[in-house]
């Protein structure tokens, strides 16, 4: 690989110990795929701030950085803690767990990590450009960043994020390069499916997306218009029955302006046609369990945005969550500050739902409940929450899922 | 067993390892998928459920990652009980991060070979003993189990 001269200083320790370590990580990384040389980055996100992840080694290799003096180089936030660092005794985290988390969390605030506890730092204070080199993980927020606003990250695993932080570098291979983030596998919609596309098939169309793409890079065609959460919704679904990083929506997403576009002038490797039958199919898949009763309902899988608060509030104005039926809606400390001035917080909480902020279902231990059917309308939940949590998951789209936590039953037909 | 064969891969991540491997057909993600504390496969849906891979060396197709994965693994590296090699078809990038992170701040190396050709079954039994290199990226089988 080809190092400047800061770099080589760097490896022979002239900048301290993290510099060297982390550098000599992002080296050896880059020479296992074939990178030219190193690439500077604008921004970094973490996904090793939750103690369920980072655990004890986690605390061990933050501890010996910041004894080492260790400090970000770049703009740097952290993805979901294992708590909400509010209200975890609410939700039942034992103490002694929280005081690994709140640990995670002095040790990052210490190398001058942002403390957003976010999986959506894009809605915070961590907002790529487009075509920005970035150092990020968490699959969902990767996939969001590449596409929907055109900047460049690989799918950073948990500490080589801290090494990319440290170092403000990342090695150049993959998704950094043009030729990388061409489309190789293309879904077209049936004109049926695209002309009667609901909310809900966002993140089923992802699952299913994910599914056949594994790590390529897929391009759809025939979705004729997505909001902001839709798209989020779609990548972070796509993102974890897959491994997508990057996904181009002819019309929609800003390097696919035509399917050509997307290809980058080659022929993809295969072509795929999804229509209304496929996509519900998918959607019973997405389903471990049976209707019937429920006892915990997940929504804001990514966190929730402020426009999604405001639905909730409305589908809950009036309403009682049925008793013995939990009603967590995730979200992040800004979302979570700017519902309660719209009064939003309100209405949810007189409706007996809780906020749950800077956490969610997957990423806190939620034993002590005993929870059995879990209700979510994301599909990232729906992948996981049956190991995470340990219950039956059954998908449903946004309205189902406050209905069922209204009625403490799910009836899908 | 003095006919021992030999399948030439490509070396990921430097190291070398003698000892017993433990074959999945299946992709694997650590994250969810092994018990950091006993290393040992927790994934009810894996070919491998209650299986160990605590030092033992682990051929699967390819890893099926979360952004987490070292956390999980790292975790089990501490704990000394996490797969002593990795064999692969393909290594992604998620896996030799685990490699390279376990010797950057455990003084571990891990050997890492990728290459596989998609019928290993053939030529890798669990319980196999094996010598594997990440540096010329070779994996002899010494014994059969």
């Amino acid at each position: 690989m080809n190092l400047t001269d800061e770099e080589k200083q760097i490896l022979d320790g002239a900048f301290g110990a993290p510099q060297r370590i982390a550098l000599k990580v992002l080296v050896k990384l880059g020479e296992a795929y074939g990178a030219d040389r190193l690439v500077e980055i604008a921004s970094a996100h973490v996904v090793g701030s939750s103690y369920q992840i980072a655990g004890e080694a986690g605390i061990e290799i933050y501890t010996q950085l910041v004894e080492q003096g260790a400090r970000v180089k770049v703009r740097t936030t952290s993805d979901p803690g294992s708590i909400d660092f509010a209200r975890w005794q609410q939700f039942k985290t034992p103490a002694g767990y929280a005081e690994r988390q709140k640990k995670i969390a002095e040790l990052l605030n210490r190398m001058g990590v942002i403390p957003t506890w976010t999986c959506t730092p894009y809605t915070t204070f961590n907002v790529p450009r487009f075509g920005e080199d970035l150092g990020w993980s968490e699959s969902s927020a990767v996939v969001f960043v590449n596409s929907v606003i055109g900047a460049r990250t690989n799918r950073l695993a948990a500490y080589v994020d801290v090494c990319a932080a440290l170092a403000g570098r990342v090695p150049r291979f993959g998704l950094h390069l043009p030729e990388g983030r061409r489309g190789e596998v293309i879904f077209e919609l049936t004109s049926d499916l695209s002309v009667n596309f609901e909310d809900h098939y966002f993140p089923a169309l992802g699952y299913r997306v994910g599914q056949v793409t594994g790590d390529r890079i897929p391009v759809i065609l025939g979705v004729r218009r997505a909001t902001f959460d839709q798209l989020k919704a779609f990548g972070a679904a796509a993102a974890a029955s897959g491994s997508v990083a990057l996904y181009h929506m002819v019309g929609i997403t800003p390097e696919a302006r035509s399917l050509e576009e997307a290809l980058g002038g080659r022929q993809p490797a295969e072509r795929h046609v999804v229509g209304t039958r496929e996509v519900q199919e998918t959607m019973t898949q997405m389903s471990t369990g049976q209707d019937g009763p429920v006892d915990v309902v997940g929504v804001g899988c990514p966190h929730a945005s402020l426009d999604q608060m405001k639905r909730y509030a409305t589908l809950l104005e009036g309403k009682r969550v049925h008793r013995g039926v939990e009603l967590w809606i995730c979200a992040n400390t800004v979302v979570e500050e700017m519902a309660r001035r719209m009064g939003y917080l309100k209405t949810i909480e007189e409706a007996g739902a809780k906020l749950m902020v800077g956490t969610c279902h997957n990423d806190c231990p939620l034993g002590a409940w005993g929870f059995r059917r879990l209700v979510t309308d994301s599909g990232k939940f729906a992948y996981y929450t049956p190991t995470t949590v340990g219950t039956e998951c059954i998908f449903a789209g946004t309205e189902a899922c406050f209905e069922a936590a209204i009625t403490g039953r799910v009836d899908r037909r | 067993m003095s006919s021992s064969k030999i399948i030439q891969g490509r070396g990921c991540s430097p190291g070398e390892f003698e000892g017993e491997v433990v074959v999945s057909l299946e992709p694997f993600g650590f994250w969810q998928g092994i018990d950091p504390e006993t290393g040992i496969v927790i994934n009810r849906r894996h070919d491998l459920w209650r299986a160990s891979l605590a030092n033992k060396a682990f051929v699967f197709p390819y890893g099926r990652g979360s952004t987490g994965t070292p956390g999980i693994f790292l975790e089990a590296v501490r704990n000394g009980c996490a797969p002593a090699a990795i064999v692969n078809v393909k290594s992604e990038p998620m896996i030799v991060a685990c490699a390279i992170l376990a010797e950057a701040f455990f003084k571990v190396s891990i050997p890492i070979v990728e290459g596989l050709p998609a019928d290993y079954q053939k030529l890798l039994r669990t319980g196999d003993r094996v010598r594997i290199s990440g540096v010329s990226g070779t994996i002899e089988v010494v014994s059969s189990g």
